[in-house]
């Protein structure tokens, strides 16, 4: 008796306050009435291993009290579609943004400490998990409470769910909307329209250096009284950008004369000239002396324009440096779907 | 246990989840408390364990399908459960079903 004792005591402590005296009688009563029928099948009381191990049958103090908890999961499955969802998305933007803000810090100290920059992207990527956790830990949070607030108050708190009056078919997204296999044929009109879209994007591209108002408007008479120029190798990035178009539209023809249009461009495809995108951004950060901007007549204007053409070097720097880190990282989403993609089709035709 | 074994074992659980509670609301037309509730069930072939048992009558009284009173009984106080006016109506709707699904199962096999 003791020993019951002892657990009913032990059980009681992780009982809900409010109902623990209750339930600690009615469960009193119950195991007493059991008891009192084992021991009057041996006809004697029950010696203490043979307590102990009706006990341990009937399970721990914290087991036991799990049950009568109104809620036995932090979330639960009605919830739980949309909370691994939302975790996934949260997870993904976090290390987005923190990859993106620690890149444009590097970036601020900058770009000749090289050896320093290592070390700082080495902080970044040993601090990464902590991110994770930590937005982790929070999407939890945010979840049980609602799930807690959806045991609460039953039928107000639903609009998390996914399979609640809220939810609609017209919400979804256009068929072929998405990658690969399951992307919508492109019809021929629309093809063609892309080839004679690139066609007058590539003319304007090679109009703009001689008639620069193409780009800059009214704005563009200024350059001429401005004291900068642009550096050598805008040119060098210019040609680059011009071949990379020049090379997307022979593409877009060879298609259209192969018959192959209706096939939306595929994953291999887009994910190379994502890459090849990045060369001509990796030229500017590849400036020799990090120079962008050039005055016209330094011997004049160095004392009066200097200062604002080495700051106007800087910030364009550090805004190629930004573009470079979101493409990277577009790149790098890229490689990991179609790997995953990949090795789930390769796991399914096993 | 074995894969096969213990995936068995959750799917005989799952399938048992729903009939305890029938079972219990039609043992509960007589008044019982918790543990002769739980003999009554075993002797019919329903075994049920106490840490099932006990929070489904808990669970089942604050839904409002068993009404409950504390009482003594040979000498210890007691707290005997029978079904109350709603929970006589779900059961009759609840059988109604379980006898559907097996009139089905049984038109299946």
């Amino acid at each position: 008796m003791e020993l019951l004792e002892r657990y009913l005591d032990a059980l009681r402590r992780h009982l809900p306050w409010q109902r623990q005296d209750d339930i600690i009688a009615e469960l009193r009563a119950n195991l007493e009435a059991q008891l009192e029928d084992r021991e009057a099948e041996l006809g004697r009381k029950l010696n203490d291993a043979e307590m102990e191990a009706w006990l341990k049958q009937l399970g721990s103090p914290l087991q036991v009290a799990a049950h009568y908890q109104r809620q036995q999961y932090l979330i639960g499955p009605a919830l739980f579609p949309t909370y691994s969802y939302i975790l996934r998305l949260v997870l993904a933007w976090a290390t987005a943004i923190y990859v993106i803000a620690s890149v444009v810090t590097i970036a601020a100290q900058g770009f000749g400490a090289e050896a320093l920059a290592g070390i700082s992207l080495l902080h970044v990527a040993l601090r990464l998990p902590w991110i994770w956790l930590i937005n982790a830990g929070i999407t939890t949070l945010i979840f049980a409470a609602v799930e807690r607030a959806g045991a609460r108050f039953p039928g107000k708190i639903y609009p998390l769910a996914p399979m609640t009056p809220l939810w609609s078919p017209l919400d979804l997204p256009p068929a072929g909307a998405g990658d690969g296999d399951w992307a919508k044929p492109r019809s021929f009109t629309r093809a063609l329209l892309e080839v004679f879209a690139g066609c007058v994007f590539l003319a304007w591209l090679l109009f703009v250096p001689h008639y620069p108002f193409l780009i800059l408007g009214p704005g563009a008479w200024y350059l001429h009284a401005l004291p900068y120029q642009l550096a050598p190798v805008w040119w060098t990035f210019y040609w680059l950008v011009v071949c990379l178009n020049v090379f997307e539209l022979a593409w877009k023809l060879v298609d259209l004369a192969r018959g192959a249009w209706q096939r939306p461009p595929n994953r291999a495809r887009r994910l190379s000239m994502h890459a090849l995108s990045l060369v001509p951004l990796c030229m500017l950060l590849a400036a020799p002396n990090h120079v962008l901007f050039l005055l016209k007549n330094p011997a004049t204007d160095a004392a009066a324009y200097g200062a604002t053409v080495a700051s106007a070097n800087k910030g364009v720097l550090q805004a190629v440096s930004i573009i470079v880190a979101i493409v990277v990282l577009q790149l790098l989403w890229g490689i990991g779907r179609a790997s995953l993609d990949a090795y789930r089709k390769h796991e399914a035709a096993k | 246990m074995t894969l096969a074994e213990n995936l068995f074992e959750n799917l005989r659980l799952e399938l048992r989840r729903g009939c305890l509670t029938l079972a219990v609301l039609a043992q509960l037309k007589q008044e019982h408390y918790g543990y002769t509730l739980r003999k009554a069930l075993a002797s019919r072939g329903m075994e049920i364990d106490e840490n099932t048992l006990y929070p489904l009558l808990r669970r089942l009284e604050a839904q409002g399908l068993l009404t409950s009173e504390w009482r003594e009984e040979d000498k210890r106080n007691k707290r005997f459960y029978r079904l109350s006016a709603d929970g006589q109506e779900i059961f009759v709707r609840l059988l109604k079903e379980w006898n559907d699904i097996n009139t089905a199962i049984g038109n299946l096999l």
